[in-house]
């Protein structure tokens, strides 16, 4: 099968400033693939390329269309949801249903409109009355009532409660995600979406610093909680990031074999987001 | 065609002033022909009666053009600026819908749609303050208000005039098209701006022929889409001998298609237009 999207030496420029420096990555298809890097990394430079909206320079194809080129037909197989704030405030509920039913061929109407019989939300009301964490559940009956076959959300939940997070992400793997479906999500929050993550993306400096399945991680990286009269004897094998947390030290390793490091101390396999800070901060790669 | 129909329903939804404006002033108007002071000559002659109907009607349909013209030139420099300003092209862009569909819209909905509601607007006040006023003038006017063929007239004269601005000034509006795709802010100054001190520079060059195209496009339609000068006989001092017998002679359709300023003013918008969406394709911040 071929990827859903496929990056190659992928540039952005504003002017003297490389927002996305030869970017190489590839999203196969049914996955969940977090997109994750600090504010500034290119995330959303990335995503605009993805989604059409921006120029670019390097080969990049997305459901085997070039996106800037191709856009309309690629918005009829793929959907996004940029941020929480993007429904234009004049716009009613059932006005917005009717439009997106209009131009969209996939849209299913009833669908959208029985995720919304769920909420407190009416088809009279127009998106400035509504809360925050309200439009981003009008936004999102949107888009799950279309049948698409990638959804990239942008930072979907920026500026929302816990609750209102807590709830977009749980409609969207219960009611939305199935095998036939992939989605893109990018966040600088990484623990509020690693244990939905099939795949992860890191993005530093507009560079691609890991592309990796959540299973690949778990045999590729090794978290050592270091005995005090061992530091050294561990610090030889290279850790690529020490982290001293009451008077304990923890060390990252990658590509060193398990029973090598056992004699260390305790092993686990870290988390994405312990992974992510030890892979930004630690300067590996 | 589909996608554009649910286009213009959409900027009927987000400018609901497309439709208040020229109601509000309506209703303006006829409440003035309600309570207003109602002074009109006596009217003689059968000749003389179709005159006072034919400027009744013509008066009308100049007020709301004017209107018009206003919304118009605000409507067409807004519409792609709004969309970048509270960032729903984020929205509008993850539909299938391409830019030109979009900006295409717009330029149907600023040129062609807008004139029309005006003008229909124009028909059901003037037709409302017709029946008001011969009532209540009903000794001087007559019938005079009441003229079927002067009526059907203006009409076709509307069409004309509303078909012809749209192609005269295609290049304004592909300007402010360009404009509103643009600009990061004050969208109104970067319309007037550049043009002005292109002309400012000019006139120290010591020429002023960007000055008198600019002018010529401007306020040059009337002279050339309509026959004789429609200053003459809509001005202040209405002389009843300069007035055309029928409406009719007003329109000069041959003088217009075969005006070549049309047809380059028109390449130009065209070209203007096309710049416009290719910004519309690459902007999408503010």
């Amino acid at each position: 099968m071929p990827a859903l999207i496929e990056a190659h030496d992928l540039t952005k420029r504003y002017g003297a400033h490389v927002a996305l420096d030869r970017a190489n990555l590839k999203v196969e298809p049914g996955r969940i693939v977090g997109l994750i890097g600090p504010n500034g990394a290119g995330k959303t430079s990335a995503l605009r390329a993805i989604l059409g909206l921006t120029t670019y320079e390097g080969q990049l194809t997305v459901l085997g269309r070039e996106p800037y080129r191709d856009r309309t037909a690629l918005m009829g197989e793929c959907c996004f949801i940029a941020d929480v704030a993007v429904l234009p405030s004049w716009l009613r509920v059932d006005q917005a249903i009717d439009f997106v039913g209009g131009v969209h061929p996939k849209f299913r109407r009833d669908r959208a409109v029985a995720l919304l019989a769920k909420t407190q939300i009416t088809g009279d009301r127009r998106m400035r009355e509504l809360s925050k964490g309200m439009k981003t559940q009008v936004h999102l009956a949107l888009t799950m009532a279309i049948d698409a076959k990638l959804l990239v959300l942008d930072e979907p939940t920026l500026g929302l409660d816990i609750l209102a997070r807590r709830a977009f992400y749980d409609a969207l793997v219960n009611d939305y995600m199935d095998e036939t479906r992939t989605i893109l999500i990018t966040t600088h929050q990484v623990e509020e979406v690693e244990n939905l993550l099939t795949d992860v993306i890191f993005i530093d400096k507009g560079r691609i610093v890991l592309d990796s399945s959540l299973d690949d991680i778990a045999t590729r990286f090794v978290a050592v909680s270091v005995a005090p009269d061992r530091l050294d004897a561990a610090r030889a094998e290279k850790p690529f990031y020490e982290r001293h947390i009451l008077g304990k030290v923890v060390m990252y390793f990658e590509n060193v074999t398990p029973e090598k490091l056992a004699a260390f101390g305790e092993l686990h396999t870290p988390s994405v987001s312990d992974l992510f800070v030890a892979r930004l901060s630690g300067g590996a790669a | 065609m589909n996608n554009s129909l649910w286009l213009i329903r959409r900027e009927f939804w987000e400018n609901r002033a497309i439709w208040l404006i020229p109601a509000v002033f309506g209703g303006l108007l006829i409440v003035a022909a309600l309570f207003g002071h109602v002074d009109i000559p006596e009217v003689g002659s059968r000749p003389e009666a179709r005159d006072v109907g034919g400027i009744f009607l013509i008066a009308f349909g100049l007020m709301f053009f004017v209107v018009m013209s206003v919304y118009s030139t605000w409507y067409l420099l807004d519409c792609l600026y709004a969309d970048r300003k509270d960032r729903s092209i984020l929205f509008w862009k993850s539909l299938p819908l391409s830019d030109t569909e979009t900006v295409l819209s717009k330029l149907v909905v600023g040129m062609l749609v807008i004139p029309v509601v005006y003008f229909i607007a124009a028909d059901v006040t003037s037709l409302l303050a017709a029946f008001i006023l011969s009532i209540r003038a009903r000794a001087s006017l007559g019938s005079s208000l009441w003229q079927p063929d002067v009526w059907l007239q203006i009409q076709v004269l509307w069409l004309y005039a509303i078909v012809t601005s749209a192609i005269w000034y295609l290049p304004i509006a592909g300007w402010l098209l360009v404009v509103s795709a643009w600009a990061k802010r004050a969208v109104m100054l970067w319309s007037i701006l550049p043009p002005l001190a292109l002309c400012i520079i000019e006139k120290f060059l010591g020429t002023t022929v960007l000055w008198q195209i600019l002018r010529q496009r401007l306020f040059g339609w009337p002279k050339v889409a309509v026959q004789g000068s429609i200053h003459r006989w809509a001005g202040d001092h209405v002389d009843p001998s300069e007035i055309p017998r029928s409406v009719w002679r007003l329109i000069d359709v041959s003088g217009f298609i075969s005006n070549p300023q049309v047809w380059i003013g028109a390449a130009v918008g065209v070209a203007l237009i096309v710049g416009a969406i290719q910004l519309r394709m690459r902007r999408t911040e503010i």
